[in-house]
C-alpha cells in the first residue's frame, strides 16, 4: 500500500473521507510514477538469513536432518491451564453490546466452562498427531511441518506436492479437514480425481511448533526463502503453493522469488496495494458502470458501498493489526499469561472474519460454523507453545518497512495463479485489480459461501477449487 | 516526460479542487454544547429519586487479594525479547521481569493503600453510578481567605493517584515555596469506568457524559464557580465542561491540547510552516518540536496509536486478558509511562522508566486498575469517544470561550502550537513552553505544573477574566 494509504487509515471521518483520499491519491500517484521506472525486476532476490541466538556459527554446516516429532502434553500442563481458567476475572459487558465491543463476556463464560469441563486436550493431541509431524533446522531455527502422503495412489497418476501455508491467528491445524480431500479425493466423493496431492503444512517461524526467530527482521520474504529450502530439502524441485492471510503473502513471495520452482499458486485471499489516480477513478465510476471498469456484477456486489466495506469496515477490524505492527511484545504479553484472554482475542477473529453479520450476535455466531473443540485446539496450539508474542512480531517485521519501496510490491507474479474469492472475506479483490500483480491468472472463482478461514470453514469448496485450478495448469 | 508533468499537474489540481470544495461546504460553527443527561446504572432507571448523599470512602485490601496477586505473579509466562530490541517492540520482558520481582518482593500494597488513604475520598451517586473522588482542603487558611475550588481530571492509563504529588503544592503552596496568593481545595474524581468509580452499564458514555457528571458533582459539593485542570482524557472532559457550563468554569488549565478539526490552513502550515513559521504564527520552539513533520507528527502518530485503534474498536477483547494477567496489565500500562514521558526512552533496555518515576508510584497506579478490575471499562471510553471518527463530534466544532491556560510540555506525544490551539480556545490567557516533562505532567513535574497553574489563576483572578466572557 502506498505511504499515504497509511494516512487514509487513521484520523478518519465522513468529511475527511473526501479530503484525505484525494490528498493520498495525489501524492500516492506522484510517488508511483517515480517508482514505476524501476519496475523492471522480475524476481525477488533470494538473500540469506540467520535467526538463531547470537552470532551465526562460522564453522560447520547446518544440521539438515529431518526429525519426526510428536506433540505431547502432561498432567502439569493441563492442571496449570485449568487453574488459570478457574481464576479468570471476567468483566460484564455493556447492555446490548453483542460483539460490537469485542468478544462478548457472557458467551466467553460459556466457552470457558466448556474448555474447563468438556474439552479434552489429550484427545485433541491424539488428533493432531494423526498426521506425521517433523522438525528440521533451517537458517538457525527449527521448522515444524506436517507431511501427509496419499495412502493409496491410483495407477499411473502423478502425486503433486502441495505446500499450504496458514496465517494469523490460525495454524497448520486449519488444514486438517482439507488434507484428506486433497490426498484421497476419491474417498471423499471428489472424484474429479486425476489430481492427487501430498501435502506439506509448515508452521511459520514464531507460530506453533516452529521455533521463533531470535533476530529482528524476520519477514515474509525470509519465510518464503525458508519454505523453499524446506521443499528442496524434502526433495521437491517443483511444487504447488496454497495460502490465505499471511500464507497468501508468503506463497506470493515464494512465487516471486523462485518462479521456476512454483508450478502454480492458489490463493484464497489477495492483497493488493491500492494504486493511484486511475484506481480511484475506476472505483468511483465502478459504482455506477461496473462493466466499464472491468468489474463484474459479483465484484460490484462485494466491493460497494466502497467506503463502508473497504474503509470503515477495515478501520473497525484492523485495530489488532495496528497494535501488533507497532507494539507486539506489549500486545501479546497478557495473552501469553491468560488463556482466556488469548481465547477471546483469537476467537473474536474466527467470528467476525467468518461472517461480518456475526457482530450482531450475542454468541458471535461461532458455533454455527465451527465446533468448540476445533476452535479451542487452535487456541491451545498458541497456548502450549507460548507463541502468541512471536506470532504478533511478524506484523511488525512486515509492516515496518516502507511498502512502496520494498521489492515485492513492484515484482509481478508470473506463475500460473488461481484465486478463490470467498464472499465473506474481509476485503474483496476483483480479478481486474489482481491482474496488476498476478499476471497469469488461470482461474478466478466466486465461491458460493465462506469467509476468511476458507480451509477451516469450507474445506470441500476450497479443495474443489484447488483441484480444478491444478487440473487446468497440468493441461497447459 | 511532458505527459508525466501533465498528469502530476492534473493531480495537484484535483487535490486543490477537493480542498476548496471541502472548505466551502463545511458547516458553519455551532455555538453551544449542551449538558448531557443520562442514566448509566444497571437495568431500568428506578422511579425513586436518586440518593445524593456523599459517603466517605477508604481504599481497602485483603489477604486474599494479595495472595491471588502473588500467585499470578509467580506463574507469569514471559516471552524473551528479540536481540537488541530494547523497547522498540513494546515493553521489554527482561526489564518486566525485574519489575515483577520488585512487585512480589519489595512493593508493599498495604503501605501504598495507606498512602492512598491519606487524602479524604468519597463516593456519591450521579446519573445512576457511583462516582469516586478525592477532596482535599487546605490544611490551613490565612485569616479572611477562601480556597478556590479546582477540579483535576486524570486520563488513561492514569488515575486520581497521578495528582498525589501536586495536591500539596496547590492546597498548601506556602509550605512549598510557591507563595500563598492562591490556595486551592482540590477535587480529583475518577472517570466513570476508571478506578473506584463505577463503570457505566449502558453504551454511549462519552467525554460529554463525563463532563456532565463532573459538573453535577461540583454543584453537589456546593461549588458554583471553579477552575478545572486536565491532560489526556482530562483535557477533553475539562474542555467539554467549559463548553457545557461556561458560567461555572472560571478558568480552564490544560497540559495537553489536541485539535481535530483540520482545514486548509493546517495542511499548508504543515507543508510550509518549517520555512515560513511567522506566516503561520509558529514560534521557534513550535518549529523545533513539530518538524520534521513526518517523523515527529505522522509517523509518530501511526507508531504510537495502535492501542487507541484497538481500544476504540474492540475494547472488550483487548482488555480481557489484561484483567486476568497482572503482568500483562503492567506491561501494557508501563509502555505508555515510558514512551509518553520521552520518546527516546524506547531506545533504552529498561525504557527509562525509573529515571522519572519510582516503581512504587508506577505500581500503585497499576494496582488501582488491577484491584478495581476496571481495565476493560477504561478502554471502552475510547470506543465511546472515537467510534464515529475524529472530527465528527459536535464538541469538536464548538469553540471554548472560558479563560484558558496551556502548559505545553516538550515531550508531550504531539505538539500543538498556540496558533492552532487558539482557533478552538478563543480566550487563551497564558501559553507557556515548559522546560522539561512529558505527557504525565502532574506525576512527573508537579512543581512546574503547579507553578503554571498558579500563574494562570493569578492572571484570571487579577483581571476577573471570567466575568468578561
Amino acid at each position: 500500500e502506498s505511504v499515504l494509504s497509511r494516512i487514509r487509515s487513521f484520523e478518519y471521518s465522513q468529511k475527511n473521507a473526501v479530503l484525505v483520499p484525494a490528498a493520498a491519491v495525489g501524492i500516492g500517484g506522484m510517488l508511483l510514477y517515480w517508482l514505476r521506472s524501476g519496475r523492471k525486476i522480475k524476481t525477488i532476490d533470494i538473500g540469506d538469513g540467520w535467526w538463531g541466538t547470537g552470532e551465526r556459527p562460522l564453522e560447520g554446516k547446518e544440521d539438515e536432518s529431518i526429525r519426526p516429532f510428536k506433540i505431547e502434553t502432561s498432567d502439569k500442563e493441563i492442571e496449570d491451564l485449568h487453574q488459570r481458567l478457574d481464576q479468570f476475572r471476567f468483566t460484564p459487558h455493556l447492555e446490548g453490546a453483542a460483539f460490537h465491543y469485542g468478544f462478548n463476556s457472557s458467551y466467553l463464560r460459556k466457552v470457558v466452562a466448556y474448555w474447563r469441563n468438556q474439552f479434552d486436550w489429550r484427545k485433541q493431541v491424539e488428533i493432531l498427531n494423526k498426521y506425521p509431524h517433523f522438525h528440521t533446522t533451517i537458517e538457525g531455527i527449527d521448522i515444524h511441518f506436517i507431511h501427509v502422503k496419499p495412502s493409496y495412489v491410483p495407477h499411473g497418476r502423478a502425486v503433486q506436492p502441495l505446500l499450504m501455508v496458514h496465517g494469523w491467528p490460525g495454524s497448520f491445524y486449519e488444514f486438517y479437514k482439507i488434507i484428506p480431500l486433497l490426498t484421497e479425493p476419491s474417498r471423499h466423493g471428489l472424484n474429479e480425481g486425476d489430481v492427487v496431492f501430498e501435502v506439506i503444512c509448515p508452521s511459520i517461524p514464531g507460530y506453533g511448533f516452529s521455533e521463533a526467530p531470535h533476530q529482528k527482521g524476520f519477514d515474509s520474504i525470509a519465510t518464503a526463502r525458508i519454505f523453499h529450502k524446506l521443499m528442496n530439502r524434502l526433495g521437491f524441485k517443483e511444487y504447488y503453493l496454497q495460502g490465505g492471510d499471511w500464507g497468501s503473502r508468503i506463497t506470493t513471495n515464494m512465487a516471486q522469488m523462485l518462479p521456476q520452482s512454483v508450478k502454480g499458486l492458489h490463493l484464497n485471499l489477495v492483497f493488493i496495494a491500492k494504486q493511484g489516480l486511475g484506481r480511484m477513478i475506476s472505483i468511483m465510476l465502478g459504482a455506477y458502470i461496473p462493466w466499464l471498469v472491468g468489474l463484474s456484477r459479483e465484484d460490484a456486489r462485494l466491493i460497494y458501498p466502497f467506503m463502508q466495506k473497504n474503509v470503515y469496515d477495515v478501520l473497525r477490524e484492523s485495530g489488532y493489526l495496528h497494535i501488533q505492527a507497532t507494539k507486539p511484545d506489549t500486545a501479546g504479553c497478557g495473552l501469553n499469561d491468560s488463556p482466556v484472554g488469548l481465547a477471546a482475542y483469537i476467537l473474536e477473529k474466527f467470528s467476525t472474519w467468518t461472517d461480518k453479520s456475526f457482530l450482531h450476535k450475542d454468541d458471535g455466531g461461532l458455533e454455527s460454523k465451527y465446533s468448540l473443540d476445533e476452535l479451542l485446539t487452535n487456541v491451545m496450539i498458541y497456548w502450549v507453545t507460548s507463541s502468541i508474542v512471536s506470532s504478533m512480531r511478524f506484523y511488525k517485521e512486515n509492516f515496518s518497512k516502507d511498502p512502496d519501496l520494498s521489492a515485492h510490491n513492484r515484482v509481478g507474479v508470473y506463475v500460473p495463479t488461481g484465486i478463490a474469492a470467498f464472499p465473506q472475506e474481509i476485503v474483496h479483490t476483483p480479478r481486474i485489480w489482481a491482474k496488476d500483480v498476478y499476471r497469469n491468472i488461470i482461474t478466478y472463482s466466486y465461491m458460493a459461501r465462506g469467509g476468511h478461514f476458507a480451509a477451516f470453514e469450507e474445506p470441500k469448496l476450497l479443495a474443489q477449487d484447488i483441484m480444478q485450478f491444478v487440473r487446468k495448469v497440468e493441461q497447459l | 516526460c511532458s505527459s508525466l508533468a501533465g498528469t502530476m499537474l492534473l493531480e495537484v489540481l484535483l487535490v486543490l479542487a477537493t480542498l476548496i470544495i471541502y472548505f466551502l461546504f463545511s458547516k458553519k460553527k455551532e455555538e453551544t454544547l449542551h449538558f448531557k443527561d443520562g442514566w448509566w446504572g444497571k437495568g431500568q432507571k428506578p422511579e425513586t429519586k436518586e440518593d445524593t448523599s456523599i459517603r466517605p470512602f477508604k481504599v481497602e485490601t485483603t489477604e486474599e487479594e494479595l495472595s491471588d496477586l502473588f500467585r499470578r505473579l509467580d506463574q507469569a509466562r514471559f516471552t524473551d525479547p528479540l536481540e537488541n530490541s530494547s523497547f522498540h517492540y513494546g515493553t521489554n520482558s527482561v526489564y518486566l521481569r525485574k519489575v515483577v520481582s520488585y512487585w512480589k518482593n519489595q512493593f508493599n500494597w498495604k503501605k501504598q493503600v495507606e498512602v492512598l488513604n491519606k487524602y479524604p475520598q468519597f463516593k456519591t451517586k450521579i446519573q445512576g453510578i457511583d462516582i469516586h473522588f478525592v477532596h482535599v482542603k487546605p490544611p490551613r487558611l490565612p485569616e479572611g481567605r477562601s480556597a478556590k475550588p479546582l477540579l483535576m481530571v486524570h486520563g488513561w492509563p492514569g488515575s486520581f493517584y497521578e495528582f498525589y504529588r501536586i495536591i500539596p503544592l496547590l492546597t498548601d503552596p506556602a509550605s512549598h515555596g510557591l507563595g500563598d496568593e492562591h490556595i486551592f481545595e482540590v477535587i480529583c474524581p475518577s472517570i466513570p469506568g476508571y478506578g473506584f468509580s463505577e463503570a457505566p452499564h449502558k453504551k454511549d458514555f462519552d467525554s460529554v457524559s463525563a463532563a456532565s457528571v463532573f459538573c453535577e458533582l461540583m454543584l453537589r459539593l456546593g461549588f458554583s464557580e471553579f477552575y478545572t485542570q486536565g491532560g489526556d482524557w482530562g483535557w477533553l472532559i475539562c474542555t467539554n465542561l467549559a463548553q457545557i457550563a461556561p458560567n461555572h468554569v472560571k478558568g480552564l488549565h490544560l497540559n495537553m491540547v489536541s485539535v481535530s478539526k483540520m482545514g486548509l490552513t493546517h495542511l499548508l502550515s504543515i507543508l510550509l510552516g518549517q520555512y515560513f513559521p511567522g506566516l503561520f504564527g509558529f514560534q521557534n520552539e513550535d518549529v523545533r518540536r513539530m518538524f520534521p513533520f513526518l517523523k515527529k507528527g505522522l509517523y509518530r502518530i501511526l507508531r504510537e496509536s495502535g492501542y487507541a485503534h484497538i481500544q476504540a474498536t474492540k475494547p472488550d477483547t483487548v482488555g480481557c486478558g489484561l484483567n486476568d494477567s497482572p503482568v500483562g496489565l503492567a506491561s501494557y500500562i508501563l509502555e505508555k509511562f515510558s514512551s509518553w514521558t520521552d520518546m527516546e526512552f524506547q531506545n533504552l533496555e529498561d525504557g527509562g522508566l525509573e529515571r522519572k518515576f519510582n516503581l512504587d508510584d508506577l505500581l500503585t497506579n497499576i494496582m488501582i486498575y488491577w484491584v478495581s478490575g476496571c481495565i476493560v471499562s477504561s478502554m471502552r471510553f475510547y470506543k465511546e469517544n472515537l467510534q464515529n471518527g475524529i472530527g465528527t463530534q459536535k464538541h469538536e466544532k464548538v469553540p471554548v470561550q472560558v479563560p484558558t491556560g496551556i502548559a505545553s510540555f516538550p515531550n508531550e506525544i504531539l505538539h500543538t502550537p498556540q496558533a492552532w490551539a487558539q482557533k478552538k480556545y478563543t480566550n487563551i490567557v497564558s501559553f507557556h513552553f515548559m522546560p522539561r516533562g512529558g505527557h504525565f505532567a502532574a506525576f512527573e513535574e508537579p512543581e512546574l505544573l503547579a507553578k503554571d497553574i498558579l500563574q494562570f489563576v493569578g492572571k484570571v483572578e487579577k483581571e476577573q477574566l471570567w466575568k468578561k466572557k
